[in-house]
């Protein structure tokens, strides 16, 4: 093997190491979020039986998200447990009534508008088609939020080729796309950019 | 081993051979776009809960339904209500920008006395003077709503008048006004019974009316058919949109649509192609060819195509005695699918002629459009919520922008029903901005408030018990409770719905052709379209799609 090759392979074995192994490293940063919170706890001790029970699609068409303070407050006013994310609830939170600053997973630029209530009522799609059993895990994932664009990592996917990913993996537009295809939907630009 | 030149050339070659079968260089390209969306400079709307409220379009007096979407107490976006009676879900591209548009650039945010900013209290100080000096006259341009009720209060309590600038579709209806001594404003078009439309160069396809009404009816009964059941006739100089569109397209010389009525309505009596009875027109059917430019067949083909598939309703662009002339003879004056009354409550209104003598102060409303300049040496105040530019006022005062005031929306121009909605204050004004009704309130507290107005109007229509609530669902009055939950159902979002009108409440005698020349206001639709101001997706939409043509390029 002549010498230019070795270098030329040293070269790109480099490239390569930097390019799959480093760069999501620098990419993206971790960064917790302000409570644990248990969904499999919520699910099996409260009772909790259906998402929609705190991401609600409220009466006029539009998904509440994350639940709001009050909804919490409405079990949690005061301490039912001896964990330290239930006290960092009740006194940082619902006491003084501030939101949880949660970092949202999902959260897109301002000019995306995605309606669940159009997804789960009119497509009948079940949560778990997008969320995958998110529901039924017993912590949160870590969010990773990435340095360029202040989004999470699970817009573009866990996988950075983006190859051979589960359908519930990655938000970019490519994916909507992707799954009207697939269901033979069509939705012209302002359907989703307002 | 001695590292040389060429093996930094050679690694450099491979790490970039490497690098393209990485993420490295797509994902940065893909990142550094999101980023540069969100650079600190570039206005983001707040992050909060999301939420939809039904409203009404309240920039023109068609009063289209609108679901409004909200970011954390902030209008984000704009769509249309499917359910809207009279809009049917659509918006025009100005409705569809609404929300972007109080922080257009030419927003209005302090006074202005000529060119120097000035205050309220100064503004407030000097239109007492003036009043107590001499007659006011207060211009409204869109008449019907309490805030018109308090500025025509006003106007007679202290000995001045009101007059209302109306709209093209309005005016059109004029001479029915005239010769049955209904008012304008209780008039409309019931185009979804009708079989043939006769358009003298209104813009049907194009913005006429409320933008989704009649192009709805369009696509549902008409378009793509070679011979569909409602037939559109156009009688245009212009290849217009609505004309390029249209089942046929009759191009006449600019400005003689009264002749071809005349000469459409000779031969229809002539040949007794109509049941109606009306006065023959003094015009000889070779003297409105010669006029219109067209061979006397041609008029006589469209008078027989014209009466082909009835019933036929003929609309004018603006004030035109012969083409309204020509719906008495078609017999479609007072009759289902025709020009009907829609309510017996309306009262006629003075419309504002820009000459105005004899006055001390000339009060313009915010819904008065720019390109009213009144002639006057009167001081004027004007309320706009944007600056039109031209024809600087006396005083500019800052008036409430898209959703930042409380109004009730009337009866949209052509519609044949009556219609009642409440467009509540959904944005709160970044600066001090008042309507005409609230200044004029600040300067004589016995006038009473749009909410006290809306309130009272509110149970005058339940205690009618007649037509239908649109909500979330649809509930016959007479089956509401109570007038406060009436007016619950209008606060959000709900619309009050008359019931059909009766053709025969509206008569129309005719002695004589009319021979009135068609009203000054007559102007090309085309130029006298565009707003003072476009929202940022207005002009995107107006670029990238055809949904107007430049006026230049529209000509046959």
């Amino acid at each position: 093997m002549s010498r230019n090759t070795l270098v030329f392979g040293f070269g790109l074995a480099v490239a390569l190491v930097a390019g799959w192994v480093a760069f999501p490293r620098l990419l993206y940063v971790q960064k917790q979020q302000p409570l644990e919170f248990r969904h499999k706890t919520h699910a099996e001790k409260s009772g909790v039986a259906n998402c929609n029970e705190c991401h609600a699609v409220r009466e006029d068409g539009s998904f509440a998200g994350i639940p709001a303070m009050e909804k919490c407050a409405g079990c949690h006013s005061e301490r039912i447990g001896e964990s330290k994310a239930e006290a960092t609830l009740v006194n940082n939170f619902i006491k003084p009534g501030h939101e949880t600053p949660w970092l949202v997973y999902a959260r897109q630029p301002a000019n995306v508008w995605f309606s669940h209530a159009i997804h789960v009522k009119r497509a009948g799609m079940a949560c778990t088609e997008c969320h995958s059993t998110y529901g039924e895990s017993d912590q949160l994932h870590t969010y990773q939020v990435n340095r360029i664009s202040g989004y999470s990592r699970d817009i573009w996917g866990h996988s950075m080729s983006r190859l051979r990913r589960a359908p519930h993996e990655g938000m970019k537009m490519s994916d909507c796309e992707d799954c009207h295809r697939r269901h033979n939907v069509e939705v012209g630009c302002l359907g989703c950019h307002e | 081993m001695k590292v040389t030149r060429r093996d930094l050339l050679v690694w450099s070659a491979g790490a970039a051979a490497g690098l393209l079968v990485t993420p490295v260089p797509w994902k940065l390209l893909d990142d550094t776009s999101i980023w540069s969306q969100n650079w600190p400079w570039i206005p983001q709307p707040a992050r909060g809960p999301v939420e939809v409220k039904l409203s009404a379009c309240t920039l023109c007096p068609n009063g289209c339904g609108m679901k409004v979407k909200m970011a954390a107490g902030w209008p984000v976006g704009v769509a249309g209500v499917r359910s809207h009676p009279v809009s049917k879900g659509a918006l025009c591209p100005l409705g569809f920008g609404a929300h972007q548009l109080n922080w257009h650039p030419q927003r209005l945010r302090v006074a202005r006395h000529g060119a120097s900013p000035s205050t309220w209290n100064e503004a407030r100080t000097a239109f007492v003077k003036a009043c107590s000096e001499g007659p006011v006259v207060v211009i409204d341009g869109y008449p019907g709503r309490a805030a018109s009720s308090l500025l025509q209060t006003f106007a007679q309590k202290h000995g001045g008048s009101y007059r209302a600038v109306l709209g093209s579709e309005t005016r059109a209806l004029a001479s029915y006004e005239t010769w049955s001594g209904v008012s304008a404003s209780a008039l409309g078009y019931d185009l979804e019974n009708a079989q043939t439309i006769v358009s003298f160069g209104a813009p049907l396809l194009d913005g006429w009316g409320t933008p989704g009404r009649f192009t709805r009816l369009w696509a549902e009964c008409a378009a793509g058919k070679t011979d569909p059941q409602l037939r559109l006739i156009q009688v245009e100089s212009p290849l217009s949109r609505t004309a390029a569109r249209a089942w046929q397209w009759v191009p006449v010389r600019a400005g003689t649509e009264a002749a071809v009525a005349a000469g459409v309505a000779r031969v229809l009596l002539e040949e007794r192609l109509v049941s109606a009875r009306g006065p023959m027109p003094p015009l000889t059917l070779s003297e409105a060819a010669a006029q219109a430019g067209l061979p006397t067949d041609a008029i006589r083909e469209l008078a027989r195509t014209v009466v082909a598939r009835t019933p036929t309703v003929a609309i004018a662009n603006d004030d035109n005695p012969a083409i309204a002339a020509l719906n008495v003879v078609l017999g479609s004056v007072g009759a289902r699918a025709g020009i009907v009354r829609r309510s017996k409550r309306a009262e006629p209104y003075v419309s504002a002629d820009a000459a105005i003598p004899n006055a001390r102060t000339v009060l313009i409303d915010a819904s008065v459009p720019w390109g009213f300049t009144p002639q006057t040496d009167a001081e004027v105040f004007r309320f706009a919520a944007w600056d039109g530019g031209s024809n600087r006022p006396d005083w500019l005062l800052p008036a409430p922008g898209f959703l930042e005031e409380l109004t009730d929306v009337p009866t949209a121009p052509t519609s044949a029903v009556e219609t009642y909605a409440v467009a509540p204050s959904l944005v709160k004004a970044q600066h001090e901005v008042q309507s005409a009704a609230q200044f004029l309130g600040s300067t004589d507290p016995t006038l009473s408030t749009a909410e006290k107005i809306i309130h009272s109007r509110c149970e005058d229509l339940f205690h009618g018990r007649a037509g239908t609530l649109l909500g979330q669902e649809e509930t016959p009055l007479a089956k509401l409770a109570s007038a406060q939950k009436l007016e619950e159902q209008l606060w959000k979002g709900a619309v009050w719905v008359g019931e059909e009108p009766h053709p025969a409440s509206l008569r129309c005698e005719l002695k004589e052709w009319p021979t009135a020349v068609p009203s000054a206001h007559a102007e090309s639709w085309s130029t006298a379209w565009p707003a003072p101001v476009l929202p940022p997706l207005a002009t995107k939409l107006y670029r990238e799609s055809t949904l107007r043509e430049a006026p230049e390029k529209r000509t046959a």
